[in-house]
């Protein structure tokens, strides 16, 4: 018995050391030299999407005999537990394109190439400066690169604010509420709604940006949330909510609009090419126009995707390269009008000033455009990503709970300071 | 014993023919178990085993973990108020749930016991949720308690002339919600437990308890209960694992308002706390911590179940 028992403290002893092997730092021997190459892209969004940037991969190869790319579409919803996975085995795509936060999370964990050994100059001087800064790391390491972009827009009813009395969209946040008032008055059931992050920190950042607040010190040295800006745009952001009866949870833009249950939208540019298509009675009946501005003038949120190279690659100098070309006129062209033609989407490149040839009306065109002189990108600063939620939780409770907005944001800096440490 | 006793005792050679004996005849057991003993060993063993070290490491799931001791278990028991919120979320949860989803399934097994047709009909309806496909399910949940006017929850207030309701965004209707789902989706299983439990029980002893005189809520009360014991401490300890570990509903249902956990945390349970730290935060190590912290709540409170039912049957 003694001896079966010494056994089995030994077996259990052996696995557990087994247990414990994992380091994650297996080596993979890189090829930088030209060569025969075939990278898997995880390509983070729909199929659609993924089958456009096939059709820019095959005409990279078309350019670069050696170099074969085979492209897969990830979902939104699991891919950065994908995309981890694959960093912790080693093992998976060469190149990955996600959030405009994944490149500098994932890249300080070691789980993707700093591009700079690549030279992305080119590409840094044709991204717009604030969304370039967002994908930087406060170090200067740029493990992934700006791919496309998605823009706030304001989407109305033109007809459904003339009946209410309304000359046209409203420009500022007192119009803006006006015009809630005047809409309900006139029997739409819900004025406004929002989208993309709708009862998170997305929406609430525009209205920080409008009232000239900020997160961080742009040296992310200091937490600067907690301030008297912050307070008046966490104020006029739970008003929509509390007074104005925007929904918290997610709608169907598309659809509301087309009922004449909504009037007005604040939601993400890749909306617009899903109306005409997916709601064919709401063709000519919308307009879209730059966000309302606050008390510090306009400003809102970019986001999008990022693209770069994981860590473990063999063909570093391969998919750095195919990554760079996606900046080139002719990627650009492919993937906007594939996009469009595949999944009846709006490609924003990194590129502004080939915006004048996405596949949009003149109106969403000029849209972009103003928008884009204003926009910020998300904070590059250390543990913002793991903020985020919380910052969410404490603004929340502002609206359900009628939380003081000073005392809520101040618990927001905390956590914040906490892990910027 | 004493056959060992009576014996002879063997000599060395017939002691080790006997062994070989004994050892061809295990051999092709011993195989054909080792299909199973390798997954079992792969898919079970090893990561549990990794999983703990893991624990006592700070590992972000890509550079190499570093030993920290005790402090993930530390710093979750001791000053981590979101998983004092996960955990308080899951007890009051496990405990609705549980409850109801047993009683529901034992009300149904009781209604729907007989042979008859219509007791099989019924009997498949409700079984039915337990082997249809959560997401599908979960994505129609959402649907019902969906914030906008033409969710059937809303819909159906808006009959009585009712405002829209902000189900899913309002956190005091978040763990009633999951307790819904739970006992929807839930009872069907136990039910059919609890049916093959009382038609083992012997006819016999309802037939003494009529003929003492029992009426049928003495029948129930002193003869299917105790007679039940068994299968409802089954019923309660594996719904009370699955109730520990619920997720999809979470992560599926809420995810249309907030991040995992719902609005302000309302429905942060153990797993999709244990997800969030782990695959959202990167906090591989601290998620390990959870995963054992899990365990060592689920394993005390069976244990504890247990030495209740047995302490019961001995009264």
């Amino acid at each position: 018995m003694h001896r079966r028992s010494l056994v089995a403290a030994a077996a259990a002893a052996m696995l557990l050391a087994a247990g414990c092997t994992t380091t994650g730092t297996a080596t993979t021997p890189q090829q930088d030299a030209a060569g025969p190459a075939e990278l898997l892209f995880w390509n983070t969004g729909s199929d659609e999407q993924a089958a456009a940037m096939q059709v820019a991969a095959d005409r990279y190869k078309e350019l670069h005999p050696d170099v074969t790319i085979k492209v897969q579409a990830i979902a939104w919803d699991d891919g950065r537990a994908k995309v981890l996975t694959a960093a912790t085995s080693r093992s998976g795509p060469d190149i990955v394109s996600g959030g405009l936060s994944w490149g500098i999370e994932l890249g300080e964990l070691g789980g993707m190439i700093d591009l700079n050994r690549y030279d992305v100059t080119a590409a840094r001087q044709q991204t717009r400066p604030e969304l370039w800064s967002s994908i930087t790391s406060p170090g200067g390491a740029v493990y992934g690169i700006p791919m496309d972009m998605t823009l706030y827009v304001f989407y109305y009813r033109p007809d459904l604010l003339q009946r209410a009395g309304l000359g046209g969209p409203p420009t500022t946040w007192a119009e803006l509420f006006t015009a809630v008032d005047r809409l309900k008055a006139s029997g739409v059931p819900t004025p406004l709604v929002e989208e993309w992050g709708t009862f998170e920190w997305l929406p609430w950042f525009n209205y920080l940006k409008q009232a000239g607040g900020s997160l961080y010190s742009p040296d992310c040295t200091e937490v600067t949330i907690a301030s008297d800006a912050a307070v008046t745009a966490t104020t006029a952001w739970a008003d929509q909510y509390r007074r104005y009866g925007v929904p918290k949870a997610t709608v169907d833009v598309g659809a509301g609009l087309a009922k004449g249950e909504y009037a007005m939208a604040i939601g993400a540019s890749y909306l617009a090419g899903g109306f005409d298509s997916g709601h064919p009675e709401l063709k000519g009946k919308w307009q879209t126009a730059p966000l309302p501005t606050g008390p510090a003038g306009a400003g809102s949120f970019v986001g999008g995707k990022i693209v770069g190279a994981m860590s473990y690659t063999k063909y570093p100098q391969a998919a750095a390269d195919f990554v760079k070309w996606l900046y080139t006129d002719e990627a650009v062209e492919i993937l906007q009008r594939e996009v469009f033609t595949r999944g009846g989407e709006l490609y924003i490149s990194p590129r502004p000033e080939l915006l004048a040839k996405a596949n949009a009306s003149d109106n969403l065109k000029q849209t972009l455009q103003a928008t884009l002189g204003t926009v910020t990108g998300p904070p590059n600063c250390k543990g913002w990503e793991t903020s985020g939620a919380e910052v969410s939780k404490r603004l929340q409770a502002v609206v359900n709970d009628g939380a003081d907005p000073r005392a809520a944001l101040t618990e927001a800096a905390q956590i914040m300071r906490d892990n910027l440490g | 014993m004493t056959a060992v006793l009576t014996e002879p005792p063997l000599t060395n050679g017939r002691t080790a023919s006997r062994r070989r004996a004994r050892l061809r005849r295990a051999v092709p057991g011993y195989l054909m178990l080792l299909p199973f003993a390798g997954l079992f060993l792969g898919f079970l063993i090893w990561p549990l085993l990794n999983a703990l070290y893991f624990a006592f490491t700070d590992f972000n799931g890509v550079r190499p973990p570093s030993w920290v001791g005790t402090e993930n278990f530390r710093r979750l028991w001791l000053d981590d108020p979101r998983f004092r919120k996960a955990l308080v979320n899951s007890l009051i949860y496990v405990a609705l749930a549980v409850t109801l989803t047993t009683a529901a399934a034992l009300t149904l097994a009781l209604a729907f016991r007989g042979t008859s047709w219509r007791d099989r009909v019924m009997r498949t309806i409700f079984f039915l949720p337990s082997v249809t496909s959560t997401i599908a399910v979960m994505l129609i949940w959402r649907w019902i308690f969906s914030g906008e006017r033409f969710g059937l929850a809303n819909t159906v207030l808006s009959w009585f002339g009712a405002e829209p309701v902000s189900w899913l965004s309002t956190p005091r209707w978040t763990i009633p919600l999951l307790v819904l789902m739970a006992v929807w989706g839930g009872c069907g299983y136990g039910m059919v437990i609890f049916v093959s439990g009382l038609n083992a029980i012997p006819e016999e002893l309802y037939e003494a308890a009529r003929l003492d005189g029992a009426g049928g809520w003495q029948q129930f009360r002193y003869v299917t209960l105790p007679q039940l014991r068994p299968v409802t401490t089954y019923v309660v300890i594996t719904g009370l694992i699955g109730a520990f570990q619920v997720f999809e509903a979470v992560y599926i249902v809420f995810r249309a308002v907030s991040s995992v956990g719902g609005v302000q945390d309302g429905g942060l349970m153990l797993v999709p706390y244990l997800y969030d730290m782990g695959f959202t935060k990167f906090q591989l190590g601290y998620a390990s911590a959870i995963a054992w912290t899990l365990f060592l709540i689920i394993f005390v409170i069976s244990m504890i179940q247990l030495r209740v039912t047995r302490a019961l049957r001995e009264l």
